[in-house]
């Protein structure tokens, strides 16, 4: 277990001028720092200073957004966190629906939940397989990436897409379950209980994580607070905070789940947190499939505007065809908030329209910006071996933090 | 002697260093070794592993493919290298890899132009010239990644040559002689040295596991801290022999560990005449065990993620010099009392 040699208040003040310190640049093209570029300054071997640089791979959402329709932005919003596209749909329209004073009715609120909780299945097992090639483990790579196979699989029955769903619209969803999908769900479930005690056995109880990750990359509960952080990296501090529970959304509200919470806040706690966390996403999904309600997956005014030939469709095929008043939805002038709890922790959404055709102001934040502060703070003090440890166990999705 | 054995006896000796322990089975070894451990590596990991070259004999030939499009690709030399160290370096390693092998018998009769009493202690000597050159790379490259790498390896070389020596040292007390073929003889009459001392079979082990960079020890050439370590200005023909000299060096260790701990080439007749019995059964069993030993060792990457640079000196000054020391004990407790 290493020594903190700096402390994590005085981190970004110390002056790295001279030549005691090396400065080493970690990416953009680099196996260990997705794209962003770390710069990294060492005493010897201890990182003195850590400069997250990034914008490699910004996509200027919010500027594409303000210059399209309202409806036209889902699909813009899903490019930006790949891992987790449901989640950013989501958000949008759980903001989109404030502003327009929309409510979707129960059983699409159900198909939200379920949809979330599988696609945070999915980032998270994205999150632990990157964390282990960072740590050298090939083998939970391939496992993670495998095991988000049958998840994947399920969203495709849901949604007809496997990673950028555009399942989420104003007043409801696009498509309803499909006969079948709670029988093939509760199969990957089962499966997935089997394959987390394999997880277990080769990466959880493995004498060299616990060694690397044990009382490396601490950071405590005022220090969590302080600087921001969100989502799992936050609980593994110690606090108690998640969107599902203090602002519910969707059909959060009616289901019984955990929030777990860890004390030491390093970064072994930060990968049990997920691995915590799969298993009540599990939960929350056998819940939702028993609990489903009958009904409209689509609010009743926006299916009383279907033309006879999408009524047809929606009731023989359970699919809602795009009307073509959802390309000229002009809010009235105001503004809305949205939060949701995604996989990394939380989306923050502004939207303010002025009555016309396109949002005047489209804003939002995504966790992985939130946890940039964190990281630069986190790794001071440790080795630099330490660093993909850290990194990795922060879970930062780069792309994510740009938009 | 007249001329005429005297040049059968140079051709026999040419054979021995060229095709059966030596250069051709080395080579054929490492081929084979870096297939099976990307199979059983696919195999843990839900995949196929290497597959569509040669598709119907499991793609046995990927690493023949791999070593033909090393061969092509073009040599870049980095402008602020040191040119000469930086071209001659990794076949210099490779070679001084493949040294050891002349001193390693594999059966009763094989004798070259060297003195057979000192087999072990030269053999123990020229396999720890081998990791200078990966200094020199570290130097020559120009790069910082190349120069820690370097760096981590003197560290490395350092904390886990003791254990290394003591380890073979404790066995050569037992055995009470510095030659290979009176060590497998030894162990004919008793049993086979992993019995006798298994600490110091461990600790050759662990040895092994971290000189040839295999998991959890693979910290020289860790990805995601410094890219391909030593290797990342390298390029061709030469990052290919880069990336062999381990598996050349994971052969001579592993055939200096069946020498020593399995039992040599115990199921075959000690001494007995004739080119099949004396020299290619006995030396196939040997290579056959340093096989199994060395699959085991390639096994590991599919089970460890890799230790810190100050854990695993810390333990190579630690707990397995600690071990190396018992062993050595133990061997003269043996030798007093049995």
């Amino acid at each position: 277990m290493s020594e903190r040699v700096y402390n994590i208040e005085e981190a970004p003040n110390i002056d790295v001028s001279g030549d005691r310190y090396i400065m080493l640049q970690i990416g953009p093209s680099h196996p260990g720092s997705g794209h962003m570029r770390i710069k990294v300054w060492l005493d010897g071997d201890i990182v003195v200073k850590v400069d997250p640089d990034i914008g490699f791979v910004h996509r200027t959402s919010e500027w594409l957004s303000e210059r399209r329709e309202f409806i036209k932005a889902i699909p813009i919003v899903e490019r930006i966190m790949l891992p987790d596209t449901i989640h950013a749909n989501l958000s949008y329209i759980t903001t989109l629906e404030r502003l327009l004073g929309l409510e979707a009715p129960p059983r699409a609120q159900y198909l939200r939940t379920l949809a979330a909780e599988i696609n945070r299945i999915t980032s998270h097992l994205y999150g632990i397989g990157i964390f282990g090639i960072f740590l050298g483990s090939s083998t939970v790579y391939m496992w993670a990436f495998g095991d988000r196979e049958p998840f994947i699989d399920l969203m495709e029955m849901l949604t007809g897409a496997r990673i950028t769903y555009s399942y989420i619209i104003p007043g409801g969803v696009r498509w309803d379950m499909p006969k079948g999908f709670k029988e093939r769900a509760e199969k990957v479930l089962e499966y997935m209980e089997k394959r987390l005690k394999d997880y277990d056995d080769i990466w959880v109880k493995n004498p060299v994580v616990q060694s690397r990750c044990v009382n490396v990359g601490v950071i405590d509960k005022t220090n969590a607070i302080r600087l921001g952080v969100v989502g799992p990296n936050l609980r593994a501090s110690g606090v108690y905070y998640d969107t599902r529970k203090h602002d519910p959304y969707a059909a959060y509200q009616n289901v019984d789940f955990e929030v777990p919470t860890f004390k030491n806040g390093d970064a072994y706690d930060r990968l049990l947190i997920r691995v915590e966390e799969i298993k009540q996403s599990m939960k929350i999904i056998k819940q939702v499939l028993k609990d489903m309600p009958e009904g409209k997956i689509i609010d009743e005014g926006t299916y009383k505007q279907l033309n006879p030939v999408m009524k047809k469709v929606y009731d023989e095929r359970a699919r809602v065809m795009f009307p073509a008043f959802y390309n000229h939805m002009r809010p009235q002038p105001g503004e809305a908030t949205g939060r949701v709890e995604a996989g990394r922790g939380e989306i923050f959404f502004y939207l303010r329209s002025d009555g016309g055709k396109y949002p005047y102001r489209f804003r939002w934040v995504t966790p992985s910006f939130r946890n940039l502060p964190f990281f630069t703070h986190v790794a001071v003090g440790y080795r630099l071996a330490d660093l993909p440890a850290i990194y990795g166990s922060v879970d930062y999705f780069p792309p994510e933090a740009d938009r | 002697m007249g001329i005429i054995p005297l040049i059968i006896w140079l051709i026999e000796d040419l054979l021995y260093v060229i095709i059966f322990p030596g250069l051709v089975t080395v080579m054929v070894l490492a081929i084979i070794i870096i297939y099976i451990e990307r199979k059983i590596a696919g195999k843990v990991q839900m995949r196929f592993g290497p597959l569509w070259v040669s598709k119907r004999i499991g793609g046995a030939l990927q690493s023949v493919a791999d070593l033909l499009r090393f061969s092509f690709q073009s040599f870049i030399v980095p402008e602020g290298a040191d040119r000469l160290a930086f071209i001659l370096a990794p076949g210099l390693m490779f070679a001084f890899s493949m040294i050891p092998l002349i001193f390693v018998p594999v059966g009763p009769y094989y004798s070259l132009l060297f003195p057979a009493g000192l087999t072990v202690l030269l053999s123990v000597a020229l396999i720890l010239v081998t990791p200078i050159y990966a200094i020199v790379i570290g130097w020559s490259s120009d790069n910082k990644f190349s120069f820690v790498g370097s760096l981590r390896e003197a560290f490395l070389l350092m904390s886990y040559e003791i254990p290394f020596i003591f380890s073979v040292l404790s066995m050569v007390i037992f055995y009470r002689t510095l030659n290979y073929i009176d060590a497998v003889a030894s162990q004919y009459r008793f049993l086979p040295g992993i019995i006798l001392n298994p600490v110091a079979a461990v600790v050759m082990l662990i040895v092994m596991i971290r000189t040839t960079g295999r998991f959890p020890f693979d910290i020289t050439e860790a990805d995601s801290e410094l890219v391909m370590g030593l290797f990342t200005e390298y390029s061709a023909l030469f990052f290919g022999v880069g990336m062999a000299t381990p598996y050349v060096e994971l052969y001579v260790y592993s055939l200096i560990f069946s020498l020593l701990f399995l039992g040599g080439w115990w199921p075959a007749p000690l001494y007995s005449p004739g080119p099949i019995m004396g020299l290619i059964l006995p030396g196939l069993v040997v290579v056959v065990k340093a096989f199994i030993v060395m699959t085991i060792l390639v096994f590991l990457r599919s089970v460890y993620p890799r230790y810190r640079l100050d854990q695993a000196v810390r333990s190579g000054w630690g707990y397995v010099m600690g071990l190396s020391a018992l062993a050595v004990v133990i061997s003269i407790l043996e030798v007093i009392f049995l």
